[in-house]
């Protein structure tokens, strides 16, 4: 077997002219070799490629948000009770543009919440059972079927949330609303045809949930598996050992899979359309089907066709505000990531990258989850643990 | 069918003229005697097949080719795709290609903004677009044709209920939600046969902004404005109705639910009860019927003409409606087109096309294939004197 400095000698061997890379995915001597590195015509294509796929993107984000303004703001600064465009149909009864959005954005943040609250725990308990409760011979299974879900499409969720969700959730929606009824979500008048946002948000939950339980699956297969058998060693039951060992390390991650698919969830457009029956208020209700806060992109798409220019120009406003509601919502999950990686040691940081080296120091294959790593302790109690390398 | 009359490959205006106007004549003649019979629950309005020969006569010039782009009301939907279907069937290099998921709004705006030949919409246009469309049009304007006739009909499932007769006070007063039981005094004043339950009535509504909204309350506050207060409008006033989207949304949940009540285009209703409307103040309950609703467009509509010469505005005074041979709730959907085209070519295919539309055979195949009702000859006939002006 290779040991240490045989690597090391190996890779330092590789610089041979002509060679460009180092080896190793981080390997500090790509530093210091470069400025001996030839680059060939080859990289500077990739690069450019690369450098240019990035602008590309910033490029189109601007772009989207310059359109959104530009266009919203004929809209935003006209006096919507005097212009007789925008004192009818479905603009009418709103004193300035932000009386029509405000609403709007407590809806779509109304609703986004009820599918979080009713999917995320869902999706991580799935995400759990398939990391460390089922079967080897099953796991990928499950995981395909769950990621099936993804690929249906939102407009199939809608309809199928008219035809089935709807009807077998009235009972449920009598019930809560006469014995829960003083709850102030539970209150008001108990819809006859379902079109609640109760119904809405099952099915937003059931559309989100392929999202959050296929990333916290995979963070959850990347605990380490020193902790989990610390744990189990020192006499944890399983669930006390996912707990001790696998909660707290995913955690982060978890916060971002969740956070990703509330993004999701914000933007629901035809599923939400199709089911709810809509009203632009500051409402808590979920089980009426008069004081169903709407969201901005299912009034998109519903008053879209019919609005006349300024009240598209209206609408699109509302386009941007559910933008900035959006990027407001993944700079909140960086953060919360960045802190709380900044919480933890840096040796915990460092952590993978030490196993990556101690892997491909014992010509391990790609760090899988459950065996490299045992392989990867074991090499690496060859060399100091948790140097920073 | 037209045997004695061989395939004419120059269609010429003139004789198109001359001819859809003894098929004016045929067709009138054949309403009015069916005006004089009782009219009720005759849906199909495929059932003067001897008129329809002598009146088949809109020649389409089958060397024609080009694209037409349109798009607009969803109403005139299953219609235009059944006049593009015959029409196309007929003039094989051409392609019409109508898009419905604008909306009557959509529709006109792409007009406007020059995009397509003409626009499907639920109303004429405004003052506003009037202006605006001497921008797209050129000096001489956009004409408003009504090429598509149908009716509002009111829905309802109520087990064990089969004719529900419904009066304009009592609809204005449940769509307000002023009356909220079905075994309200008011509606069994009207129905005292039925076995009314003592159920919540559930209004069932549109969520998106739709030209069905707009001609029913269009209906509601001309006939009942000390109840209906709401200024007529695309967009539902009333809170706290069960809003759907789209057409098919509100038919399938009145259908799904139990006690509700709707409003959606006759065409579309399927196999729910529709009721029986009040004619205005009289002791006639008029269910929808072809002929019931091409009889109330002769009545109520009054031409407002817009300044350009040839335009068929129409406004529909419902205070007209008041015997039991015209239903209560027509409803009127048009196609705008600029006078004078860009292209000459771009003319003469748009106005082929719109033609068939308005001619006598193609408001028979809306009827037949779309459950819409034929706008009446004297129409007709005033559509292709306009269409002669476009060029």
């Amino acid at each position: 077997m290779t040991s240490h400095p045989a690597v090391r000698s190996r890779t330092s061997s590789v610089k041979a002219p002509g060679s460009t890379t180092a080896s190793g995915p981080r390997s500090p001597q790509g530093g210091a070799g470069s400025s001996r590195v030839k680059s060939r015509p080859a990289d500077r294509i990739f690069f450019g490629l690369s450098f240019g796929s990035a602008l590309l993107i910033m490029v189109i984000l601007a772009a989207v948000a310059i359109f959104l303004i530009v266009q919203a703001a004929p809209a935003i600064a006209a006096n919507w009770a005097s212009n007789p465009d925008l004192n009818s149909g479905p603009t009418g009864s709103f004193a300035t543009f932000w009386n029509y959005v405000a609403p709007l954005i407590w809806g779509t943040l109304w609703v986004s919440a009820i599918a979080l609250v009713l999917g995320a725990p869902v999706a991580i308990g799935i995400a759990l059972f398939i990391s460390h409760y089922a079967p080897r011979r099953i796991t990928g299974i499950l995981g395909y079927l769950i990621d099936l879900l993804a690929a249906v499409p939102s407009i199939v969720f809608g309809l199928w949330g008219i035809i089935v969700i709807r009807p077998l959730l009235l009972p449920l929606t009598d019930w809560l609303n006469h014995n829960l009824g003083f709850i102030p979500i539970f209150s008001g008048q108990a819809s006859t045809t379902g079109s609640t946002i109760l119904a809405g948000g099952v099915v937003l939950a059931v559309m989100i949930l392929p999202i959050i339980s296929s990333i916290s699956r995979e963070i959850f297969l990347q605990t380490p598996r020193l902790h989990e058998e610390a744990a189990l060693a020192l006499g944890a039951t399983k669930w006390e050992m996912i707990r001790m060992a696998v909660l707290p390390y995913a955690k982060s991650g978890v916060v971002s899979a969740v956070l990703l698919g509330l993004g999701r969830a914000l933007g629901e457009t035809m599923a939400i359309a199709l089911i709810i029956s809509p009203s632009i208020g500051f409402y808590w209700n979920i089980l009426t089907e008069g004081k169903n806060s709407q969201t901005i992109a299912a009034n998109l798409a519903l008053n879209f066709p019919i609005s006349n220019v300024l009240q598209r120009e209206a609408l699109i406003g509302t386009g941007l505000m559910l933008f900035v509601i959006s990027l407001a919502v993944n700079f909140l999950a960086r953060w919360i990531i960045s802190r709380s990686n900044a919480d933890k040691s840096g040796r915990k940081k460092r952590r993978p990258k030490a196993i990556v080296e101690a892997a491909s120091a014992a010509n391990g294959p790609a760090l899988s989850a459950s065996d490299s790593p045992v392989r990867a302790t074991g090499s690496a109690t060859t060399k100091p643990e948790g140097t920073p390398a | 069918m037209s045997a004695r009359r061989g395939h004419h490959p120059e269609g010429n205006t003139v004789k198109f003229k001359n001819v859809a106007v003894v098929g004016a004549f045929a067709l009138t003649a054949t309403i009015a005697l069916a005006g004089c019979a009782s009219s009720s629950g005759d849906t199909g309005s495929t059932t003067k097949p001897s008129a329809s020969a002598t009146a088949d006569a809109y020649k389409i010039d089958p060397s024609l080719t080009g694209t037409i782009t349109a798009g607009g009301s969803s109403a005139q939907a299953n219609a235009e795709a059944a006049w593009v279907a015959a029409f196309t069937s007929q003039a094989k290099g051409v392609t019409i290609n109508y898009d419905k998921s604008q909306g009557s709004g959509g529709g006109v705006t792409n007009w406007l903004a020059g995009s397509y030949d003409f626009a499907g919409s639920d109303s004429p246009l405004n003052p506003t677009q009037v202006t605006s469309s001497a921008s797209t049009c050129g000096a001489d304007g956009a004409i408003n044709l009504p090429v598509y006739l149908d009716g509002v009909a009111v829905i309802y499932n109520l087990p064990g209920v089969k004719d529900l007769k419904l009066s304009s006070e009592v609809i204005a007063k449940i769509f307000s939600l002023k009356i909220t039981t079905w075994n309200d005094a008011a509606i069994v004043a009207l129905n005292p046969k039925a076995k009314l339950p003592a159920t919540a009535i559930t209004t069932v509504t549109r969520s998106d902004g739709s030209g069905t909204t707009t001609n029913f309350t269009n209906y509601l506050s001309q006939s009942q404005p000390s109840i209906w207060t709401y200024a007529p409008s695309n967009a539902w006033p009333v809170a706290g109705s069960s809003a759907q989207q789209g057409g098919s949304g509100v038919v399938n949940t009145v259908k799904a639910g139990e006690g509700t009540i709707g409003y959606a285009d006759h065409s579309a209703i399927g196999d729910l009860s529709s009721a029986q409307i009040q004619a205005g103040t009289s002791k006639d309950y008029v269910a929808f019927s072809a002929e019931g609703a091409s009889t109330a467009f002769a009545k109520a509509a009054v031409a407002t003409p817009t300044a350009v010469e040839g335009d068929l505005s129409q406004k529909l005074d419902y205070t007209k409606l008041t015997d039991k041979s015209a239903y209560p709730i027509p409803l009127i959907s048009y196609q705008i087109l600029c006078k004078t085209f860009k292209s000459a070519d771009q003319a003469k295919l748009t106005k082929a096309f719109v033609g068939y539309v308005a001619s006598d055979i193609g408001q028979k195949i809306a009827a037949k294939n779309a459950g819409a009702a034929p706008i009446p000859a004297a129409m007709l006939a005033k559509i292709a004197k306009s269409l002669a002006d476009v060029k």
